[in-house]
């Protein structure tokens, strides 16, 4: 039970709606997408530490059923679920958004039932909490990278095919210089990726105890093979 | 909205930078108790000298204020001193757990490995059976007056017999490993006049925040307090909340705090760290990088570091070593002018130029500078205080501090000891850093954490700060911090490398405390903290 893996942390809000009052969140998502609303969201795109973020609505019919010997549940409410996967801490992250959009927040959260508004902090943060579902098993292929260091690379890699493709280096001054220049169109992008800081006591204690589990099944693997 | 502090009942040295005001020297003192009613009777006695944020009289206005004092004292706990105390449980369960971990236990989010384990730190740190409960702080005007103001302590503390003990065990001079304080004090020149230097020849104690309520001259919000699109001058003063417990916070709320009320507000948590300077490899590192990589020299790349010139001036503002030598020039011959002005025009004039000239010491942002081609987006100062370039020019978020203003730290404390021999790293001398918030996790453990030891929020994933990181060591025992000058973007100018940067600070002790208002000394005192 932890929503760590790496320098990642998978969060999952599941939180009621009336379901009369579901269409105007509908409609609220739906504005989203415009130009004119999403000029609003840039803040989520410009806080860098989210990986991604997505809200989805779930009206009564649409809960699926495992199988048809499972009961029919009775479901009052429309749910939204929220999803995003970040680097950093569960605070820096709630706190990040509170401070930064707190009106976008509060547009997305719209008339959730006993939504408290971004702003106070304390009441968001105990929304928050209580609505969270924790993450079983959480996967993470790359745990050194952060979302930064992703898009670093990715800008990284297609310059330098780029530079490699351009291919005119007559003399060494001229490539020298072609090659500052390249230099210089991605020094924001030339990093060393390392392990994550830790992100919280609890957690580092969790780490050590996985790491010591997985020496101890490779060593008995060893042993018994 | 206007917001008054009850300064009467706030500790002096939140609100007021004592080393500013000429007081140049600071004896710490740490104790632990044995007896609860011999550590209540100490508090009670002490309290009479605690100094308060009420102002000073200046000697052109006596309308109010008090005399200022030779010599300050300032009292503030560890969790375990508060227990020691006897405060019920439910006020201690109420405490934060930063603060109840203490600073050893929260090792691993502060980066203290190797030379800066707690293993190492001055035995005064290290007895297995004296913990330490409190901390006494004097800041003095002179030696005579701290001598002074410790001989007072010295005696109230034999009133309380051995129910205390004064702890010894802090590191000196010459190999000193059990001395019984800590002494700190400004670096002195050759004429014997104090300085605002630290060991590496910055300036230091320029910066810190400005918050509402401490009285300060409202121009020196710009560049002290937090940006803002809503003012013209684009600063507003914070809200002080984050510096004191017990008021409205930067989230529009009062800040957790301990219960009762009462023992919380107008009090704060006090951050303090024995930072040693390793003042030998820091010259040599500007030396050999100067001279493999020619193209900055050693004035400029401690100013890449610092993201200030030696002499102070802010080098996103003053980008060559001329421009900033200039400005310095001319604070100081201004202030001289000031100082013989023969009338009042003259004095005047002189009076608006030098407050204007000063005011650019703090007055900047990095809007102009978001590439980091003046002041590297890495540099020491940068990291500490963002002052809004975390929005990334995008206007995207509801302030340009979302991501700073909870962030900010109000820094108090001293250099100690002597580096005039720079031929070698050990020795006595660094920084007695002290950081004062409302959160110790939120605001000191942050930036600490994630803004001196790595680098995501600026986008350069685990590279540290250059002065402070805690940069370890490659196979060949050479440094392994790294940091990059960005050039202008779109030049053809590569951007400067700095590699194999060695740990240039390390920690020598410290703890996190718990500076308490006057009103809740009493309380203390009298053991009559209740929260039922
Ligand atoms: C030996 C240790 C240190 C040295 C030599 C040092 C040096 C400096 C210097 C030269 C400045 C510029 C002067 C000024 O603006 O007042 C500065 C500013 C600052 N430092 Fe440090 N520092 C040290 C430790 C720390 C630590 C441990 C922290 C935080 C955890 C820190 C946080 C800050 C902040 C917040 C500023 C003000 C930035 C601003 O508002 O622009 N410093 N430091």
């Amino acid at each position: 039970m932890s929503n760590i893996a790496g320098k990642a942390y998978a969060m999952n809000v599941v939180t009621p709606i009336k379901w009369y009052r579901a269409w105007i969140n509908r409609l609220i998502f739906w504005a989203g997408g415009l130009p004119f609303f999403s000029s609003h969201l840039k803040g989520l795109t410009t806080l860098s530490l989210i990986h991604y973020a997505r809200w989805a609505l779930v009206s009564p019919r649409q809960f699926p059923r495992l199988d048809e010997s499972q009961p029919k549940e009775t479901i009052k409410y429309t749910y939204m679920f929220f999803f995003s996967n970040f680097n950093g801490s569960w605070n820096q992250y709630v706190d990040s958004f509170h401070m930064a959009i707190p009106a976008g927040l509060d547009l997305f959260w719209h008339k959730n039932i006993k939504y408290p508004n971004s702003i106070p902090l304390q009441p968001f943060h105990s929304y928050i909490n209580h609505n969270q579902i924790w993450t079983n098993h959480y996967y993470n292929a790359y745990p050194l990278a952060t979302s930064n260091d992703i898009k670093a690379a990715i800008a990284v890699k297609k310059k330098l095919k780029k530079f490699i493709e351009l291919n005119n280096f007559d003399s060494p001054e001229l490539f020298q210089k072609e090659y500052n220049k390249l230099l210089n169109d991605v020094q924001e992008h030339l990093n060393l990726m390392e392990p994550t800081p830790i992100v919280s006591l609890s957690a580092e204690a969790v780490e050590k105890r996985r790491t010591a589990d997985h020496h101890r099944f490779r060593n008995r693997a060893a042993s018994s093979s | 909205m206007t917001v008054s502090l009850e300064l009467h009942d706030i500790q002096g040295n939140v609100v007021k930078g004592y080393g500013r005001q000429h007081f140049s020297f600071a004896r710490y003192i740490l104790f632990a108790i044995h007896d609860e009613r011999a550590g209540r009777k100490f508090i009670r006695n002490i309290l009479p000298l605690i100094t308060t944020a009420t102002p000073w009289k200046t000697c052109d206005n006596d309308s109010g204020g008090v005399p200022k004092p030779e010599a300050t004292t300032n009292i503030a706990f560890t969790y375990h001193g508060l227990k020691c105390l006897g405060l019920p449980e439910s006020s201690l369960h109420s405490f934060p757990t930063d603060f109840s971990d203490g600073m050893r236990a929260r090792r691993d989010i502060l980066g203290d490995h190797g030379k800066s384990a707690p293993e190492n730190w001055d035995p005064v740190w290290n007895h297995p059976d004296k913990k330490v409960a409190i901390l006494v702080s004097i800041n003095g005007q002179s030696t005579v007056a701290i001598e002074n103001r410790y001989k007072e302590i010295q005696k109230i503390l034999e009133g309380v017999k051995s129910g205390m003990e004064q702890l010894c065990g802090h590191r000196g001079e010459s190999g000193a490993e059990d001395l019984p304080y800590q002494e700190a004090s400004a670096i002195f020149n050759e004429q014997g006049d104090p300085t605002p230097k630290e060991h590496f020849g910055y300036t230091d104690g320029i910066s810190n925040p400005f918050f509402k309520g401490t009285g300060k001259n409202p121009n020196l919000v710009i560049g002290s307090g937090k940006p803002s699109r809503d003012n013209p001058e684009g600063w507003a003063p914070i809200e002080p909340g984050e510096f004191l417990l017990g008021y409205r916070d930067e989230s529009q709320e009062t800040p957790k705090a301990p219960t009762p009320p009462l023992l919380a507000k107008n009090g704060t948590f006090m951050v303090y760290r024995k930072l040693h300077q390793n003042v030998n490899s820091f010259d040599t590192y500007l030396s050999n990088q100067s001279t493999k990589h020619p193209e900055f020299n050693e004035e400029e790349i401690a100013a890449k570091f610092a993201g200030r010139w030696r002499n102070g001036a802010p080098i996103t503002r003053f980008p060559t070593e001329e421009e900033a030598d200039n400005f310095v020039k001319s604070v100081k011959e201004t202030k001289k002018a000031l100082d013989n002005a023969k009338d009042a025009i003259e004095l005047e004039e002189a009076e608006l130029l030098y407050s204007v000239l000063l005011s650019q010491y703090s007055a900047f942002n990095y809007d102009e500078d978001l590439d980091g081609s003046r002041c590297p987006v890495g540099a020491h100062i940068r990291r500490c205080n963002p002052r809004g370039s975390l929005e990334y020019g995008t206007k995207a978020y509801a302030t340009p501090g979302a991501l700073t203003n909870r962030r900010r730290l109000l820094r108090r404390g001293l250099p100690y000891g002597d580096s005039s021999d720079r031929s070698r790293d050990d020795g006595n001398h660094g920084i007695i850093f002290m950081t004062l918030g409302a959160s110790i996790s939120r605001q000191f453990e942050f930036v600490q954490q994630q803004w001196i030891n790595y680098g995501n929020d600026f986008k350069a994933a685990n590279e540290k700060d250059p002065l402070l990181g805690n940069h370890g060591v490659d196979k060949l025992g050479r440094g392994n911090g790294k940091m990059l000058f960005q050039k202008n973007k779109g030049s053809d100018e590569s951007p400067y490398f700095c590699s194999h940067i060695p740990r240039f600070v390390d920690m020598h002790g410290g703890e996190y405390f718990f500076l308490p208002s006057i009103t809740a000394l009493h309380f203390i005192g009298r053991g009559t903290v209740d929260g039922t």
